[in-house]
């Protein structure tokens, strides 16, 4: 028996001197010189192809590699990422002309759009071949053959003809001149000359591709870097593009490590085992400020107010929901100021309307929800809920004010906001009750198909200027007989608003569609189809060495602009 | 032999009835005795927990974003949770919960494998491989990944009408008989074990001499004498459907939010260990100390009622 | 024996291809789907988008018709595609399956290493102070939530400690073998505590079984010490059950590596599983069930045989399996 004693000492001993081992290297990332950079986030990229699949993760990883011809930019005005100038009637670059009848050769009514986009005569590949129209109309091809598994499409079919005028220079034709036509061309190339090969069955291309099948191949990417190793789940190295003529990056190698508890995330950063965490996939706000409690001096935390909108949609359909004096009564109260301050540190302001204050159109001049209890109690009274039986209203008919709340079970920060709502929502009466279903089955069944009863809370993700026509139009109210088709989940339907939608949709004069989109956020908060709560915010960590990195609030993600990173 | 007095040391003559002896027994393991007292202290306060909320003058539901994370204080004994709600009122209301779970499976399952063992050693023969194989079937495999899947399932597509499955309580009686399913093999064993040694025993053959009916034997004449084997198994059971509930709802797939569960309350938890760590202190320490209670009463029960084969036993281990 | 394994393996088979249509079956009544997810977060993204690509994943067809094409597809060698991963899904799990296979024989090891010892101390003499600190000791081990245990390790040595990383799988490159088996500590750690306590108490019961046998008290009588009995008979014989019990608790092991897995951000089999059954990637989850079950299939055979080998007491019939 003292064999077995001995080996358990032994084995103890072991154990000991590995949990020892490596205490001494925690600082090694000082050591290095920073010639390296390790990003963490929560997420991680299914696949690298620009065009299969859609998820944030791949996004930013992408960026970094292989960059659209336009974007929206850090101002958030558009910009040209790999074209020389972007298409405008003043300049233009851009004219209208008359949509015929292909058959008839008769003049079918509609106006169409022609852009011409140049690309900057620098651009290569990472195995030296230049980039070029084919790249473009290749990519287009690609992202419109209904086969080939490309996530969003419409952009694409709305294309009817890419015109090559150089291997540099080509021209996009539209049917229709939407107010957007400057960003008609904004898309990713595609390395024509190994791609091409790879989509010869466009079934097969989400598998065949190079992006899949060989991703470190260079001749993929044509930005500051290029893919050196990937391990799928757990990170991916970037190392520095050879070919890249733009700015030089600062950092010989890229790593994006994928952790997905953010508790872990947290302590690697601490440890150094990653420098910086990224902003659009990282901590929780509240994780970010306990952090920034702890640990704030040696980092700088920048909280960005984003695009994603947070909101709770109501069924209109429902009659106790379909009563405006109801709707208003629900928002005034609420304390929406107090949850932004307690739970999210003040860094999520309070949203008015659907449009985020950062963007060009946003107005001011909307009716305004402040909290009020005695405001919604009178409201109440007035919609005809006035006796309290127990501390629930009801209405004569003796029904009780009683509805549903849903959102997504498992994510935090908004179970915890459904039970303050809910707190505050009693506190005049209305009797709420939440239940919750995972997120496939809550955004695939519950929302897509109206099976809501009451409220369902919820994000969209917006971007710059969006008309928001699939969300509020009556002709996008998802049915069965429509297949389920359109995002209008609240049901709201104003003559009003359908017409406005669709007259800002092909406005060309900035100012007018400005105005235009003024009007519409004061419906938008009269009507109150939807109880807007805020525009969630971004925690970026990052180390107080690293600079240059400028959160943009929107979809873009920072890493386009990676070649400006830096050490100070 | 795993009591805390060895068996050997029969000081006091044993009462005569066998009842008596047992509790005699019982009486003599200190750590099931302890463990059962501290289930009854437990049961009564999850009972009792609505009134203790009122002599206390605390609300589990009362949302107070200006006492968010507060350590312990008079007004909240064991702090507030991340909605400045009163931890102690939480941790009593997610006892009903976990509580009524694990007792009401534990029957559940305790039923099911009963009458499966009793058929199985009753009827012996083709009909008991092919259940034992059964049994040992859902033993080996790796159960909570399918238990997973289970609970992922969506009811509306069983055809179970939506008016169930909206109801709040739906996910509860969801999870009940998901681990119902797979909780009953054990007992199962136990009984088919008993069964096929009173089988052979006289006042059996008698009955069926008698010409009773194979389910009144079974019922009337096994089920009285297997009934040790069912009270061990089924206490025992109790600690492990809690371990699984507890698990599930950590994962985010059993008792959901707002209800509390003991499994629900850590899942938040560990997003601010850094900066609460006691809330993912106290739902743990309540879910052990309430499975290892469980399990040691069962051990005492086990030894006072079957001191023969207490030595081999362990509880099984999912 | 050899017709015996080879019915065993039968039924094994029968078992998995049972299994795999009850999964799927059962994936398919999870309701919604990654595409649909993918409406809610691209603006871009369309009702129509959803519908095409749908149609291009094949799962507009109806489940049964979608699992004999899988079926007759995976006969073939092909087990399909994770749509998580757009990978073979066998090209996402084996590196997987290794890291989980590593991560379970380490705890194997270090739960065996603990459990033996203990168990046989305490059988040495039952009743005593060791026995019983050892037996509450192992309740303790089978009563705890295994994911709160977990949580404790976290907030103890990398929370106020800051010894051991709180997850992940290692640094790149950084430190090698060692920065490997730092990250693995906790998770080792974690998913042995069960087993310890378990095989503790089956080596205990088993030892004292043994020591009551006729031949280990002729042995003593005979002169031999107490020791060297102890090691040259009854350990041999007492480890039988508790190989048994060790091979049947495989299905455990694996439920045990997925909370581990989840709680440690592990890359292996059971955090797969579970992510591919949260995102349903229908592919994924069903190949990483069957293969779990596989292996836990193959050991219970293995346990029978090894049983069986080693114990000339045992003979097979081939209708029902081990006596």
């Amino acid at each position: 028996m003292r064999a077995f004693g001995r080996r358990v000492l032994v084995l103890a001993a072991v154990f000991g001197l590995l949990l020892l081992g490596p205490m001494g290297d925690a600082n090694r990332a000082d050591a290095q010189d920073r010639k390296r950079l390790v990003i963490g986030m929560t997420q991680f990229p299914a696949t690298l192809n620009p065009y299969i699949g859609s998820m944030l993760a791949k996004s930013y990883v992408l960026a970094a590699m292989v960059r659209p011809t336009a974007i929206v930019g850090k101002d958030w005005l558009d910009r040209c990422m790999l074209c020389t100038e972007l298409p405008t009637f003043e300049n233009g670059r851009a004219e209208t002309w008359t949509v015929r009848d292909p058959k008839t050769d008769v003049p079918a009514g509609n106006t169409g759009v022609r852009t011409t986009y140049t690309l900057k005569d620098d651009l290569f590949w990472g195995d030296g071949t230049p980039v070029t129209t084919a790249d473009v109309v290749f990519a287009w091809e690609v992202g419109r053959h209904p086969e080939s598994g490309v996530a969003s499409q419409k952009s694409f079919e709305e294309i009817i003809d890419i015109e090559v005028v150089d291997a540099k220079t080509f021209i996009v034709v539209e049917e229709k001149v939407a107010y957007r036509y400057s960003l008609s061309g904004a898309f990713t190339p595609l390395p024509a000359h190994l791609e091409r090969d790879r989509f010869q069955d466009p079934r097969e291309y989400r598998l065949q591709s190079l992006y899949e099948t060989d991703p470190t191949n260079p001749g993929l990417w044509n930005g500051p870097y290029r893919l050196k190793e990937i391990e799928k789940g757990s990170h991916v190295v970037l190392t520095r593009n050879e070919t890249w003529k733009g700015k030089a990056p600062a950092f010989d190698e890229i790593v994006v490590r994928t952790i997905e508890k953010t508790t872990a995330l947290e302590a690697n950063l601490l440890s150094g085992a990653i420098d910086y965490i990224a902003g659009e996939m990282g901590l929780t706000l509240d994780q970010a400020l306990a952090f920034e409690k702890r640990h704030g001096g040696k980092f700088d935390i920048e909280y960005v107010q984003g695009l994603v909108y947070e909101h709770i949609d109501l069924n209109l359909d429902n009659p106790i929901l379909s009563d405006v004096r109801v709707r208003r009564a629900l928002l005034h109260a609420l304390d929406r100021a107090a949850i932004s301050e307690k739970l999210f540190g003040g860094k999520q302001g309070v949203a008015d309307t659907n449009v985020h204050p950062l963007d060009r159109i946003h107005t001011d001049d909307v009716p305004k929800y402040p909290f009020d209890p005695d405001a919604a109690n009178k409201l109440l009274d007035e919609a005809g809920w006035t006796e309290r039986k127990r501390g629930i209203r009801h209405n004569a008919a003796g029904e009780p004010l009683a509805l549903e709340i849903m959102t997504t079970a498992g994510n935090r920060a908004r179970e915890l906001v459904q039970q303050v709502l809910q707190s505050y929502w009693k506190r005049v009466g209305i009797d709420v009750r939440i239940r919750n279903e995972p997120a496939r089955v809550f955004f695939g069944e519950t929302v897509r198909k109206r099976k809501f009863t009451g409220l369902a809370m919820f994000a969209w993700l917006s971007s710059p200027e969006r008309v928001p026509k699939t969300v509020l139009h009556s002709d996008y109210i998802p049915t069965e007989a429509n297949n389920w088709s359109g995002q209008n989940a609240t049901g709201y339907s104003n003559p009003a608003v359908d017409d406005l939608l669709d007259a800002i949709e092909v406005e060309l004069d900035p100012d007018e569609r400005k105005s235009m989109f003024g009007d519409l956020q004061r419906y938008y908060a009269s009507d109150l189809p939807v109880l807007p709560l805020y525009f969630r915010a971004q925690p970026f960590i990052v180390p107080s060495w690293l600079k240059g990195i400028e959160p943009t609030g929107h979809q873009y993600t920072t890493t386009l602009w990676i070649e400006e990173w830096r050490v100070e | 032999m795993m009591a805390s007095q060895p068996a050997s040391g029969g000081k006091r003559p044993l009462p005569v009835s066998p009842a008596a002896r047992a509790w005699t027994r019982f009486l003599r393991h200190q750590l099931a005795v302890g463990s059962a007292v501290l289930l009854v202290v437990f049961v009564l306060l999850a009972v009792f927990a609505p009134l203790i909320e009122v002599v206390l003058d605390i609300d589990p539901e009362e949302v107070d974003l200006f006492a968010r994370l507060e350590g312990s204080s008079w007004a909240h004994p064991l702090g507030t949770d991340d909605l400045g709600r009163d931890h102690l009122a939480r941790l009593l209301r997610g006892g009903q919960v976990s509580l009524a779970v694990g007792l009401t499976v534990a029957l559940a399952a305790a039923t099911l494998g009963t009458l499966i063992g009793l058929t199985a050693g009753f009827a012996g023969g083709r009909i008991d491989d092919l259940l034992m194989r059964f049994a040992d079937g859902v033993i080996s495999l790796p159960l909570l990944p399918l238990l997973i899947v289970l609970v992922a399932v969506d009811p509306a597509e069983l055809g179970l009408p939506e008016a169930v499955t909206w109801d709040e309580s739906f996910a509860v009686w969801r999870l009940v008989f998901i681990i119902s399913l797979v909780g009953w093999p054990g007992t199962a064993r136990l009984v088919r074990a008993a069964t096929l040694s009173i089988r052979t025993r006289e006042f059996v053959s008698a009955a069926k001499a008698l010409g009773y009916g194979p389910i009144r034997i079974m019922l009337l004449h096994i089920l009285p004498n297997a009934a040790s084997p069912i009270l061990v198994s089924a206490t025992l059971a109790v600690g492990n459907v809690i371990l699984f509930e507890s698990v599930l709802s950590f994962l985010g797939l059993g008792i959901q939010p707002p209800v509390p569960s003991w499994g629900n309350m850590l899942t938040g938890a560990q997003e601010l260990v850094w900066e609460a760590p006691m809330l993912a202190v106290w739902p743990g320490l309540l879910i052990f100390l309430v499975v290892i209670a469980f399990n040691l009463v069962g051990d005492g029960l086990q030894q006072a009622l079957d001191p023969k084969s207490a030595v081999a036993s362990a509880p099984a281990k999912n | 024996m050899i017709r015996y394994i080879i019915l065993r393996l039968a039924q094994a088979a029968a078992v998995l291809i049972g299994m795999s249509f009850l999964i799927y079956v059962l994936i398919g009544l999870m309701p919604g789907d990654p595409i649909d997810l993918m409406l809610s977060a691209d603006p871009d993204v369309t009702p129509e988008d959803v519908a095409r690509l749908k149609a291009i994943y094949g799962l507009d067809r109806p489940i049964i018709e979608r699992y004999v094409a899988w079926l007759a597809a995976a006969v073939d060698g092909d087990f399909g595609y994770s749509r998580l991963f757009n990978a073979p899904v066998l090209e996402v799990l084996l590196p997987r399956l290794g890291n989980s296979l590593i991560l379970m024989s380490l705890s194997l090891g270090l739960a065996l290493s603990i459990a033996l010892p203990a168990g046989i101390i305490a059988a040495r003499n039952p009743g005593s102070l060791a026995d019983r600190f050892i037996n509450l000791a192992c309740f303790a081990g089978i009563s705890v939530p295994p994911f709160w245990f977990a949580l404790l390790m976290i907030l103890l040595f990398s929370v106020s400690l800051g010894w051991l990383p709180a997850g992940g799988m290692g640094n790149l490159d950084g430190g090698g073998f060692f920065d490997r088996v730092h990250h693995m500590i906790l998770p080792v750690a974690t998913l042995s505590i069960a087993s310890i306590a378990a095989y503790a108490r089956h080596m205990r019961a088993a030892m004292i079984e043994v020591r009551r046998e006729d031949w280990v008290r002729t042995a003593r009588a005979k002169g031999l010490s107490d020791q060297v009995v102890e090691r040259r008979h009854a350990l041999r014989n007492a480890l039988l059950p508790v190989v048994t019990i060790l091979a049947l608790d495989f299905g455990g092991l694996f439920s045990g590596a997925l909370i581990t897995e989840t709680m440690f951000s592990q890359l292996g089999m059971g955090k797969t599983i579970y992510d591919a059954i949260l995102g349903n990637d229908y592919n994924l989850a069903l190949v990483g069930l069957l293969l779990a079950t596989l292996i836990t299939l193959l050991a219970n055979i293995a346990a029978d045989i090894v049983y069986a080998r080693l114990d000339p007491r045992i003979t097979f019939v081939a209708e029902d399996g081990a006596g």
